[in-house]
């Protein structure tokens, strides 16, 4: 399946893309577009506000599709919650690693030729994130 | 000095009570200033962009209205004053985390998080925190002060 969402990916985008190939849709392909550029039919859009797969209810878009389909692990939801405290206004404050985590995607950008080479690079450090909390969890 | 800014202009239900003073909290958190209450308006960075983008949806989400514009302040009666309110409440803050580390019974590591609070609303990169940042780190003591 294509998904689409719009250029210069941060936490949330890099976070999605390595969650949608490791539990939904193995086969992905990405198609980045401009900010508020038209959405192309064939594609499901996400992190694009409006968008089913986008921030509710204060949510992060990686909040969005770990509920959607019902994925119970949670070393996700952990994951979920670090994302929507780096990339949302959070009151309450409890991963640290949520501002580590955002300079490194955001640094991660800034050396990528382009879009898709980020969120290459971001697979190993999401994996790296999750050994590194399921090591915790035991 | 020309500066891009952001503007959030938005309406919510009155009730439930409780989504306005969400959507109020979020903004003073970010550090937003209310223009002549009308609206509500932030530096811009891709930071701040984001942060309004999404705000902005969740307002849409509590069933308001609302309305981003980026802009180019083209005429203003004093040019440095939009800038000098973001920069006066955090050097206040920065401020009380100073005066606060001249006190005796002081608590570092709650006044090093205020401290990493009061940052994220600096969009001017005040003089003043990093001083206080200065002051953080040698009242923390240890060789690497």
């Amino acid at each position: 399946m294509r998904w689409v969402t719009w250029e210069n990916v941060g936490i949330d985008r890099i976070g999605c893309a390595w969650l949608i190939l490791r539990d939904i849709d193995p086969l992905a392909e990405f198609v980045f577009i401009p900010r508020g550029a038209a959405l192309p039919r064939d594609a499901e859009p996400f992190d694009i506000p409006g968008v089913r797969f986008s921030h509710h209810g204060g949510h992060c878009s990686f909040h969005a599709l770990v509920e959607y389909h019902k994925l119970t692990d949670p070393i996700l939801l952990r994951i979920a919650r670090i994302i929507d405290e780096a990339d949302t206004v959070q009151i309450v404050k409890l991963e640290p690693s949520a501002c580590g985590l955002d300079l490194i995607c955001e640094g991660l950008r800034l050396i990528s030729p382009d879009d898709q080479s980020a969120i290459e690079s971001g697979k190993i450090v999401y994996d790296a994130v999750y050994a590194r909390l399921l090591q915790e969890s035991r | 000095m020309v500066r891009q800014w952001l503007l959030l202009v938005y309406k919510i239900p009155r009730e439930p009570t409780s989504g306005r003073v969400y959507v109020w909290r979020k903004l003073k958190q970010l550090g937003a200033i209310a223009l002549q209450d009308a609206a509500w308006v932030l530096p811009q960075t891709s930071r701040t962009q984001e942060q309004f983008q999404w705000l902005a949806a969740e307002i849409t989400e509590l069933r308001g209205e609302a309305l981003l514009w980026e802009a180019d302040q083209i005429y203003a009666t004093d040019p440095d004053s939009l800038r000098l309110r973001f920069v006066e409440p955090v050097e206040a803050e920065y401020r009380e985390i100073l005066a606060a580390l001249k006190g005796k019974d002081r608590d570092l590591a709650a006044l090093s998080k205020r401290f990493q609070d009061v940052q994220v609303r600096d969009y001017f990169a005040s003089e003043l925190g990093r001083q206080t940042r200065k002051k953080l780190l040698a009242a923390g003591g240890g060789a690497c002060s």
